[in-house]
């Protein structure tokens, strides 16, 4: 404990430090003198004595400092001179300061970009009222109609509403486009469908207005809307808007609320229409007729997650009531799919869902990276300790303790982490956007990914670690020297230890590099296998957009049957626009476009005269006789759609070649009829096709089935084009076409076939990339690592092998000698890596596609790939070395 | 706790008497590096154990006077007590039974 008085003291010592110092000096030296005259008096020769008196008396210098350390101020004096001192030579040694610096900024600025992401995915509490009492209920549904079927025993969400002693609130969701159709400029916005309890479950309440009402959520209640802040500003100018009326996809809704600044959940909405319960055919008809749904729940204060979801468990049990030994229905899998992932999981994690594994995965790879950077930098400073053993050794005699040495050591690697930080902030943004990829789609809009100050304490945390880690070890090294020995050799005497701890860290880095590198190998080759799969098309050249047809726009207050007519009618008049265009090889239409996301519509179908397959679902698509040819799918047997294939002569359909073969085994499909749901008219199979890809690239082919567009008119469709015009051209071709049929018809997703591909597998690839990349960086830096240990070596070895060459080795030998040492480290750090990888890379299985995570090719060419480079980075140098005439060297010394 | 006892029985002494005076007490068993004195009397400064003053040597030369203050005093009670009772404690397990 320090008293007032001491401290008074202490400060009055640092305002008049020099005086004191003065003071002291003045002490000592009388001290010196008085003790000299006293030896003299006594009879010895006064040189003799006032050597003697400065024997007993110690060393003045030294004695000092001491004396100075006790007034305890003298840290912060210690540092400032430190840090000037540091900046000082890192300046005066660019070669050094700059690789330090790169090699330290990658680490860093690559961990806090990827830190930024998972935090913003997983960390960072959802931006709702208490986060953690959201949870997303599995398998509760809707219910779907007026009244609730008798034999439903599924839980709705209707009862989890009646169960307040466990849940507070609960509430459904989806998330669609729609078409803004009466603003300036027709666009698509996103569309939040969510039930009146939506905004109090989360916690979260309109800026202006109000949340829907109890009106807005009953089936057919009054049609209201609320919108986004952004929304708001940009397309009302942030004008009073409450009470107005808007046109969303041919119908009108009246705004009744504006949301606050910032809140666009789920998938980033711009505005939120409302959900019924039960729920309606109508409300999703904008939709192709479905939108996946989620519901959530607020936990009631006093109850945990944990209990909530068993309770739920147990209503969802007695809800089936007993089983029948020996069958399951589709109730049984319902509720072991709740046994499995739980009734009630926590929203945050449940969104975050696979994304998780993926996120993690990549964070591993760059602390991975991190790992290998800082050993890198603790090898450059371990050299750099040693060509500054003789400085070290002059202080040590000049005074300075040991540990000022080290502390002084220290504050350099710290001034190198740190500006490695700045450099790394700076460098992170660039990777921020093709990390956007890997975030969940539903928090787009609700968990940006940014900087921010959790990010800055996390880099310069992560700074501050490295720094110390990778500056401790080299300081204790170069700080344990003997003076007496250094000086005299001249500084060319590094200890063995040294050495040592060099090896151990190539070494270490070769092992990390290894794993790292065997990652990316594994990565990249599955998702050169993904790639390489056949899609059933050919996306080169093609051109898509889409759009949901606005009917008031096109046929204003026509009855239903004649807004098909109008739609039929319009996407002739597209077609035909765009194949008249002598630069379009073709074009087609389709109402679902393969790999835009989402599962598809999947019907249940009974083919005539033949037992149905186990999975009689088939995914229902319409398509135009040219949709085929546009976007490059090999017709296999049969035709394609005609002009006489429409809803007045004989239903045909043309089907993939999976369900084919599913439905009809061992025979020709081409000729047999099916037919599905209570429709009883049969349908012609009349083409067979290659199977898409179309739900995800990872998926097995699926049976697919294709009926007549003039058949059946969807009014959400992707127009297709193939041409060998550049893309916008393209495009702007097809964007043409549409507004020729009708002017004030919305589109969105205007964007080469390509880029639907490259959207489908982004968060796969953005993975496989940034692994890949952070390989390559390994490898790179642990080539440079081996370069730097064995220049150093030779060159401090130079004298041994001058004496060896001289003595008769031969440069052969002597290469040999080098190489042996390196062969030795090498090796150890690649086989500890390819063990540790062998038993890491399950970790990525489910990450890899056609690919497993032993794959020989990928463990047999990694240690290949990564001792060739480490073999050249020790050839280099020791040829550099021995080239020297011995002679030469041995005079040099 | 040598220099305390050293000030608290002869009043003020400089730097270079203390050293003296030590080493009379101990009969020269006590062989320190002189100048260690003068971080240790630092401390004590810092402490308030002890204050000096400026004064004329004999020899009409610059000195530091340095005197035990109360605080150092009651101080040097504590740490003899202290010492006492270890001393007591090694001696009763080191005398013969």
């Amino acid at each position: 404990m320090m008293t007032l008085g001491e401290v008074a003291r202490r400060l009055r010592y640092l305002l008049w430090r020099d005086r004191y110092t003065a003071e002291l000096e003045e002490e000592m030296r009388l001290h010196v003198e008085l003790r000299a005259e006293q030896l003299r008096d006594t009879g010895t020769n006064p040189e003799v004595a006032t050597y003697a008196a400065r024997r007993r008396f110690g060393n003045p210098a030294h004695l000092q400092e001491r004396s100075r350390d006790m007034w305890g101020m003298t840290w912060l004096e210690h540092a400032a001179a430190d840090l000037r001192f540091a900046i000082r030579r890192l300046v005066h040694r660019p070669g050094f300061s700059l690789s330090a610096l790169t090699v330290t900024a990658l680490g860093i600025g690559a961990t806090t970009a990827v830190f930024t992401a998972v935090d913003a995915a997983m960390l960072r509490p959802l931006p709702f009222l208490r986060p953690a009492e959201l949870v997303t209920l599995t398998n509760v549904n809707i219910p779907f109609g007026e009244e609730r079927d008798e034999s439903d025993r599924t839980v709705g969400i209707d009862q989890v509403l009646k169960m307040p002693e466990l849940f507070a609130n609960a509430a459904a969701f989806a998330a669609g486009g729609l078409n803004l159709e009466d603003a300036e400029h027709p666009r698509r916005v996103n569309a939040g469908i969510v039930t009146a309890t939506f905004f109090p479950t989360l916690g979260v309440m309109p800026e202006r207005g109000r949340a829907f009402d109890v009106e807005e959520g009953r089936p057919n209640g009054p049609r209201a809307v609320i919108l986004s802040d952004a929304l708001w500003r940009s397309q009302f100018g942030g004008a009073d808007v409450l009470g107005s009326t808007i046109t969303l996809s041919g119908n009108r809704y009246r705004v009744v609320g504006v949301m606050p600044r910032g809140f666009g959940f789920p998938n980033g909405s711009d505005l939120w229409i409302p959900l019924s319960v039960p729920t309606t055919r109508e409300t999703f008809r904008p939709f192709r007729g479905y939108l996946p749904s989620r519901v959530i729940a607020r936990v009631a204060p006093s109850v945990s997650v944990d209990a909530a979801s068993k309770r739920l468990l147990a209503t969802w049990e007695l809800a089936i009531g007993p089983r029948e030994p020996g069958r399951r229905t589709n109730l049984d899998e319902t509720v072991d799919e709740i046994r499995r992932v739980g009734a009630a999981v926590p929203l945050q994690q449940e969104i975050v869902g696979e994304r998780r594994r993926g996120l993690l995965i990549l964070m591993g790879a760059t602390v991975l990276l991190l790992l290998i950077a800082s050993a890198n930098v603790a090898n450059l400073l371990l050299s750099d300790g040693a060509s500054r053993q003789r400085e070290v050794a002059l202080r040590e005699v000049l005074g300075a303790t040991r540990g000022r040495v080290v502390r002084q050591l220290l504050v350099e690697s710290l001034v190198l982490a740190l500006t490695g930080a700045v450099v790394g902030l700076v460098l992170a943004p660039a990777m921020l956007g093709t990390l956007r990829a890997l975030m969940p789609g539903e928090l787009a809009g609700t968990a940006p990914v940014h900087l921010d100050l959790r990010v800055l304490a996390f880099a310069i945390g992560l700074a501050l670690v490295t720094g110390i880690a990778f500056g401790l070890w080299p300081a204790f090294g170069t700080s344990r020297v003997d003076p007496a020995q250094t000086i005299k050799s001249g500084g060319g005497g590094a200890t063995a230890s040294l050495g040592h701890a060099r090896r151990l860290l190539i070494a270490g880095e070769l092992a990390l590099t290894v794993m790292l590198l065997v990652g990316a190998g594994l990565m990249l080759k599955s998702f050169r296998r993904l790639m390489a799969q056949d899609f059933g098309m050919n996306t080169a050249q093609v051109a898509t957009l889409e759009l949901t047809f606005a009917n008031p726009v096109i046929a204003p207050a026509s009855p239903p049957e004649n807004r098909a007519a109008v739609r039929k009618q319009a996407m002739h008049v597209m077609l035909d626009r765009l194949t008249a265009d002598p630069a379009v090889e073709a074009a087609g239409i389709v109402n679902d476009l393969p790999l835009r996301g989402g599962a598809g519509l999947g019907i249940f179908v009974t083919p005539d005269g033949m037992p149905p397959p186990k999975d009689a679902f088939a995914r229902y698509l319409i398509a135009s006789g040219g949709y085929f040819k546009a976007l490059g799918i090999p017709i296999l047997r049969g035709r394609t759609f005609t002009a006489d294939d429409d809803d007045v002569g004989e239903r045909v359909a043309i089907v993939s070649r999976t369900m084919a073969t599913t439905f009809w085994p061992n025979v020709d499909a081409v000729g047999r009829t099916f037919h599905f749901g209570k429709d009883s008219t049969p349908y012609t199979v009349v083409g067979i096709v290659a199977d898409v890809k179309d739900g995800d690239v990872a998926e097995e082919g699926r049976a697919q089935m294709y009926f007549a567009l003039d058949e059946r008119s969807p009014a959400n469709i992707a127009l297709v084009a193939r041409g060998s015009l550049p893309p916008s051209e393209l495009l702007s071709r097809l964007t043409n076409a549409v507004r020729f049929a009708a002017p004030r018809q919305a589109v969105f997703n205007a964007r080469t076939m390509d880029d639907v591909v490259g959207n489908s597998v982004a968060p796969r690839r953005t993975n496989t990339l940034l692994i890949s990349l952070f390989g390559v960086l390994a490898l790179a830096l642990s080539t440079f690592g081996v370069y730097a240990v064995v220049s150093y070596s030779v060159v401090r070895r130079r004298r041994e092998l001058g004496i060896r060459s001289a003595l008769g080795a031969s440069r052969v030998d002597i290469v040999a000698l080098v190489a042996r040492e390196m062969a030795w480290v090498a090796g150890a750090g690649v086989g500890v890596g390819l063990v540790a990888a062998w038993a890491l890379s399950r970790v990525v299985t489910s990450l890899l596609f056609d690919v497993t995570a032993h794959d020989a090719g990928t463990f047999a060419l990694v240690p290949a790939a990564l001792l060739v480079p480490a073999l050249l980075a020790t050839l280099v140098p020791t040829l550099r070395a021995v080239r020297a005439s011995p002679t030469e060297v041995m005079r040099s010394e | 706790m040598l220099i305390l006892r050293t000030l608290a029985a002869g009043g003020e002494q400089h730097g270079f008497e203390i050293a003296e005076a030590i080493e009379r007490r101990s009969a020269s068993v006590l062989q320190i590096e002189e100048g260690s004195l003068y971080p240790a009397l630092q401390r004590m400064l810092i402490k308030g154990w002890v204050a000096g003053e400026w004064g004329r040597t004999a020899g009409n030369r610059r000195a530091r006077y340095y005197h035990a203050t109360a605080a150092g005093r009651k101080h040097l009670e504590r740490e003899l007590a202290a010492y006492e009772r270890v001393s007591l404690a090694i001696g009763r397990v080191l005398r013969p039974a």
